[in-house]
């Protein structure tokens, strides 16, 4: 509750951070969390630092499709138990060299589960994670279906679309099949 | 090489009667929409191997193609069990996007509803570790009480189980029906007369089922990715609720419950001491309801979420919920990635309870997670 007037030591963090790494647009965002981007090539090294300053906690780890730039986003957010702080740091790769090294040596299993989803619903690889098996799907071989270009409604409509049925016609071509079948 | 044990034995045409592969799940009545794979030797495991996907609905893609507003009816089924925590969590990205500011009313509705919703699902786990326990009293008991609360709810979203949204962005969908308030106050007092009754089954049943089973140290729960009342009952006392409060948390007094232990019993009493804060929390936020009235959510034509993006976490029954949602500026996100407690406590937290444990203590191990495959597939 005393927690309100207290930046934390965010800005400090920020500085830091700053001072050993090339940043791009680092802010400490109005809820108190702190976003940072960095190239590929520091990433292993700004969250070693940053598990050294305390953050304890990979909460997540998402991608962002951008096919117009050839590029993915990854973003790491970590959380401080001690520092009460959030960290999200951002990188770029490339999107048809879809590679980046494994943060399992800094989180451990946590990490490991979450680049496991990645890659199966995007196809990012983490080099060094020896468990990429798929979570969710099961028999598919299309692309990784949370890419920006691959458009499920058109792959319903190609793979399971029953024109015998009144309730596809009926969702698909917006004609009424009742009374026709 | 390891020799094969388990269907690699058998595909290689020898009957191994000491290792071999035991599916807790799909199909088992208490496993949910989810199985696990146990290698076993006897009455040990060797290993176990979670079988997600079989609630797979694509829910961050899907939220890619709609509005604010429709996406908030779909966070009602990010988890069927606690639908009012996760319509919070995808309001509050949505408001912080667009720089909103929620009314104080709708706020603390927003802190009632979600610390009910925290209750009831807190029920359905005591009544399903009972059932997994082959207590069938606590199951009924558990589940005729939480039909107090879906009573309740469906008083003021119109549904029991899904609230349509009812936590939506901009605040809640309507205000609460003239008459709510009493209605609660005596929910409160349904509620504490019920944790009484728990508390007379507990010292026997609960306890000779789960002491010392499934132990999950503090050093293995921050590296498995542990958060809730898994952390809490490993000795961490971290809740998002008052380590980065939203909504109004920061004006409420509630404790945080923490053991030592780590076992399936030190989870059960810190969810069930929690059952007891969050009527406290209620109570107090129900103090704090301005007098005014709320006007009706409407969703907007052609409303746009600026471009940005957040990164928001809530405390929900199962532990650490987050949305990281990125805005181009259209009318839905251009990513929503929602985060789960589950994924963390249904594959590596719980490979690693069940590895080495007894194939008689999985229902109690497995339940002492309390997991939902929803939230974990989505």
């Amino acid at each position: 509750m005393a927690e309100s007037g207290n930046t934390g030591g965010r800005e400090e963090l920020l500085k830091a951070v700053a001072s050993r790494f090339t940043v791009e647009a680092p802010r400490v965002a109005p809820d108190r969390s702190v976003w940072i981007s960095v190239a590929k090539s520091d990433l292993a090294d700004l969250q070693a630092f940053l598990k050294r300053e305390g953050f304890d906690h990979c909460s997540a780890i998402s991608v962002t499709d951008w096919p117009d730039e050839d590029q993915f986003e990854i973003t790491y957010h970590l959380w401080s138990y001690g520092r009460r702080t959030l960290v999200t740091v951002k990188t770029r790769i490339d999107r048809t060299q879809a590679t980046v090294d494994s943060a399992i040596p800094l989180w451990g299993p946590s990490a490991a589960i979450h680049e496991r989803e990645l890659h199966e619903l995007f196809g990012v690889r983490f080099e060094g994670n020896t468990d990429l098996a798929p979570l969710f799907l099961e028999n598919w071989n299309g692309p990784p279906p949370f890419r920006k270009d691959f458009d499920w409604r058109k792959h319903v409509r190609e793979t399971h679309y029953d024109e015998g049925d009144p309730r596809d016609r009926s969702y698909w071509d917006g004609s009424d099949g009742a009374g026709s079948a | 090489m390891t020799e094969a044990t388990g269907t690699e034995a058998m595909a290689q045409g020898r009957r191994d009667m000491n290792g071999y592969d035991l599916y807790f799940g799909p199909a088992h009545p208490g496993s949910g929409n989810f199985g696990v794979k146990l290698t076993v030797e006897g009455e040990r495991i060797l290993r176990a191997r979670s079988d997600p996907g079989y609630l797979h609905r694509g829910f961050e893609k899907l939220m890619e193609y709609r509005t604010p507003l429709q996406n908030a009816v779909l966070s009602d089924r990010l988890c069927i069990l606690e639908s009012l925590n996760w319509n919070l969590v995808h309001a509050e990205a949505v408001d912080q996007l667009c720089g909103t500011e929620v009314p104080e009313r709708a706020k603390v509705i927003r802190v009632i509803m979600a610390e009910l919703s925290r209750i009831q699902s807190h029920i359905i786990w005591y009544g399903v570790l009972a059932k997994a326990l082959g207590f069938d009293t606590g199951f009924k008991v558990a589940f005729g009480y939480r039909d107090y609360v879906l009573d309740l709810f469906e008083f003021v979203t119109g549904g029991r189980v899904y609230p349509a949204g009812y936590l939506c962005p901009g605040g809640v969908r309507r205000d609460f029906p003239a008459g709510t308030e009493k209605r609660i106050w005596e929910l409160l007092r349904t509620m504490e007369k019920m944790l009484r009754e728990f508390e007379a089954y507990d010292s026997k049943t609960i306890a000779a089922r789960c002491q010392g089973v499934g132990v999950l140290g503090l050093d293995d729960a921050l590296r498995l990715g542990a958060t809730g009342p898994v952390l809490r009952g490993s000795g961490l006392a971290a809740d998002v609720r008052r380590d980065a409060p939203y909504e109004i948390y920061d004006k409420l007094d509630f404790e945080i419950p923490t053991r030592e232990e780590g076992d399936a019993l030190a989870r059960s009493i810190v969810r069930q001491r929690e059952i007891e804060e969050s009527i406290k929390i209620v109570r107090q936020a129900l103090d704090r309801l301005p007098g005014e009235t709320l006007p009706p959510v409407k969703p907007k034509l052609a409303g746009k979420i600026p471009a940005g993006e957040v990164y928001v976490r809530n405390e929900i029954a199962r532990g650490e919920a987050a949305v990281y949602m990125r805005s181009v500026g259209e009318s839905g996100p251009y990513r929503c990635k929602i985060r789960g407690p589950d994924l963390l406590h249904m594959i590596p937290v719980l490979e690693h309870l069940l590895t080495g444990a007894e194939v008689a203590d999985v229902p109690a191990i497995y339940w002492s997670l309390n997991i939902c495959p929803a939230d974990m597939d989505r």
